[in-house]
């Protein structure tokens, strides 16, 4: 038998005790380690989601002249000159460091044409990104579905009296109306849009583009970085972050990491107490075991070794009790936290070490102080107790 | 040269604003092998005493002499070492550890040595052989009678080879044909060379010893 031998013992033995203290560590590691995956699922799942919804990146033509303005951005000459961005471009922004990051790549041209004698803008787009850009679009009727299919903004219809699945002649060229739009209040509600290669197509502008639209997922890394390498790649454009956009969804992602920080630190000093309280009830009631081992010839350093041995049992198995059940909550709670969709369920092992270092730190803190008195207990108090 | 010397020691204590004596310049001069009875009425002072002798409560005044050594001289962790050497204490309330089984308890002083499991089973299970509980060593401590529990803090007490044997109303709790066990044990043991101090308030246990010590108001009060 060693001295670590009592220790096991002892929790062995005294089964109700060692459950207290494993349950008092426990529940807050399995609070914490829940909090932590629930939170960077949730994290993540939001800066995605926020990420993909609306652009953060956009990339306008270099210009000297006045520019035209789309939703507050410059749009350069648009209409007008032929310094316009190109669909080498995409392929450029694809070489960046950070392209795993776009998340979406919306290429746009603009041209304007007179429909039912007023001008109108038309916005050539590819409809598979356009509409995974802006999820806030409600269509009324379908999303177009082939080339000669449009979409209608809602002043653009009530102005020209569009209604769904009418045909109108743009260029000579006939469109159905597969939807119009909600009201979005923005200045999507003034265009009509098409599809981009129809458009390239009737403008007689093959490889042109008039502004490029990104959505770039920053959960991990800096909008600036992406900014920077695009502008590298791209030297006669403009690329501008929308700050606004980045600044509230960081606002929003970090608000919730503040929420989670704030909730465990109260289950940590909560299950401090209940550790503290715990241990050094322990060592008062074991006053008289402790008289007895100094009887025997036990020194301070002995009686602090059994205490510690004690309490970091305690702590590792409460530290891996606490990881496996706090993924689990995680993976059971995650669904119902869920607003769009499914959250997909990732965990890091480096939970592990940090639920058990955590759960350490927590018990050996706590008993600190009860195991130093009981070391120190003078002989003869203990020996009343005899 | 004796085995222990006291010299004009004293232990007070503080109560309230009074300052009270509980042993009183005592001095004592106890060869080796010897069976010791201290005895008097309660508080005067007899537990006190054997609680300096233990190294366990340091004089006010006066020095506690073992084997020529002066044991509150030493540093604390010495100190430790030379109870786990020299001495063995034996308790009214057998003060067990309870979660432990006889074996287990018999060895928590064997715990912080340096013998390996074997020799420390040997020497666990001889020293149970001693007392008559070697069947028992796998008992947890509720599962025994009181003079069993006894026996097993004897062996406790036993287990270091012990040149003292420090025993504080050992035979309080046990009724008279146990306790006639229990002294049987200690006079076997002064027959191995033992030196024992018991402090009781049974008269009877005079016959067993070689010199009987009686203290009153925390003064030696006569003896033979």
């Amino acid at each position: 038998m060693k001295i670590y031998s009592i220790a096991f013992q002892s929790l062995r033995r005294r089964k109700a005790k060692t459950i207290f203290l494993i349950v008092g560590l426990f529940l807050s590691v399995a609070s914490v380690v829940t909090l932590i995956t629930v939170s960077e699922n949730i994290n993540k799942s939001v800066a995605i989601n926020l990420d993909e919804f609306g652009a953060n990146i956009i990339i306008t033509p270099k210009s000297d002249q006045l520019m035209i303005n789309y939703g507050g951005l410059s749009l350069g000459e648009v209409s007008f000159n032929n310094s316009q961005l190109s669909e080498n471009d995409l392929q450029k922004i694809n070489t960046i460091k950070n392209r795993k990051n776009l998340s979406i790549i919306s290429p746009k041209l603009f041209e304007t044409v007179n429909l039912k004698g007023k001008n109108v803008l038309i916005a050539g787009v590819r409809f598979s990104d356009e509409l995974k850009l802006k999820k806030w679009w409600i269509i009324n009727g379908r999303s177009p579905l082939s080339p000669n299919n449009l979409l209608v903004g809602s002043n653009s219809a009530e102005a020209l009296h569009i209604k769904i699945n009418d045909t109108l002649l743009i260029k000579e060229q006939r469109f159905v109306v597969s939807g119009i739009l909600s009201n979005t209040g923005s200045q999507d509600d003034a265009l009509i849009f098409m599809d981009i290669l129809t458009a390239r197509t009737l403008f007689h502008k093959p490889a042109k583009l008039s502004i490029i639209e990104m959505a770039a997922l920053c959960y991990d890394c800096p909008i600036e970085d992406i900014v920077s390498q695009t502008a590298s790649v791209l030297p006669t454009a403009n690329v501008t972050p929308i700050k606004q956009n980045i600044e509230s969804k960081m606002m929003a992602v970090h608000s919730f990491e503040r929420f989670s920080l704030g909730i465990s630190l109260v289950m940590l000093v909560t299950s401090f107490l209940i550790v503290f309280a715990n241990v050094n009830a322990s060592v008062t009631e074991r006053t008289k075991e402790i008289g007895i081992f100094k009887s025997v010839g036990y020194r301070k350093s002995h009686i602090l070794k059994i205490i510690l041995t004690e309490v970091i049992a305690a702590s590792l198995t409460a530290g891996l009790l606490g990881f496996i059940v706090g993924v689990s909550v995680a993976k059971l709670v995650l669904p119902f936290l869920s607003m769009h969709g499914l959250i997909s369920f990732t965990y890091n092992f480096t939970t592990l070490p940090i639920a058990v270092l955590l759960s350490l730190f927590v018990g050996i803190t706590a008993c600190i102080y009860p195991a130093i008195k009981a070391s120190r207990l003078d002989p003869t108090v203990a020996f009343r107790f005899i | 040269m004796s085995l222990i010397e006291i010299e004009n020691v004293s232990k007070e204590y503080k109560s309230g604003t009074e300052i009270v004596a509980a042993v009183n310049n005592i001095s004592l001069e106890i060869d080796r092998g010897q069976f010791i009875t201290i005895m008097g009425e309660s508080g005067s002072g007899k537990s006190t005493l054997l609680t300096m002798l233990g190294g366990l409560s340091v004089p006010t005044k006066g020095k506690v002499l073992i084997d020529d050594l002066n044991i509150y001289a030493l540093p604390q962790n010495n100190l430790s070492d030379f109870r786990r050497e020299y001495l063995g204490f034996v308790f009214q309330a057998f003060h067990l550890i309870p979660y432990l089984t006889v074996e287990e308890n018999v060895m928590v002083p064997l715990a912080i040595g340096d013998l390996n499991r074997q020799q420390k089973r040997e020497i666990v299970h001889a020293t149970l052989d001693k007392v008559h509980l070697k069947n028992k060593s796998k008992r947890l401590i509720n599962e025994l009678s009181g003079g069993e529990q006894q026996r097993v803090a004897i062996a406790r007490a036993l287990i270091n080879d012990p040149l003292i044997i420090l025993a504080d109303e050992p035979t309080g709790n046990l009724d008279s044909k146990t306790s006639e066990d229990i002294m049987d044990i200690f006079g076997f043991l002064v027959e191995e060379g033992k030196t024992i101090l018991l402090v009781t308030h049974n008269k009877d246990y005079q016959a067993y010893a070689n010199k009987n010590i009686f203290l009153k108001d925390g003064k030696l009060d006569g003896g033979n």
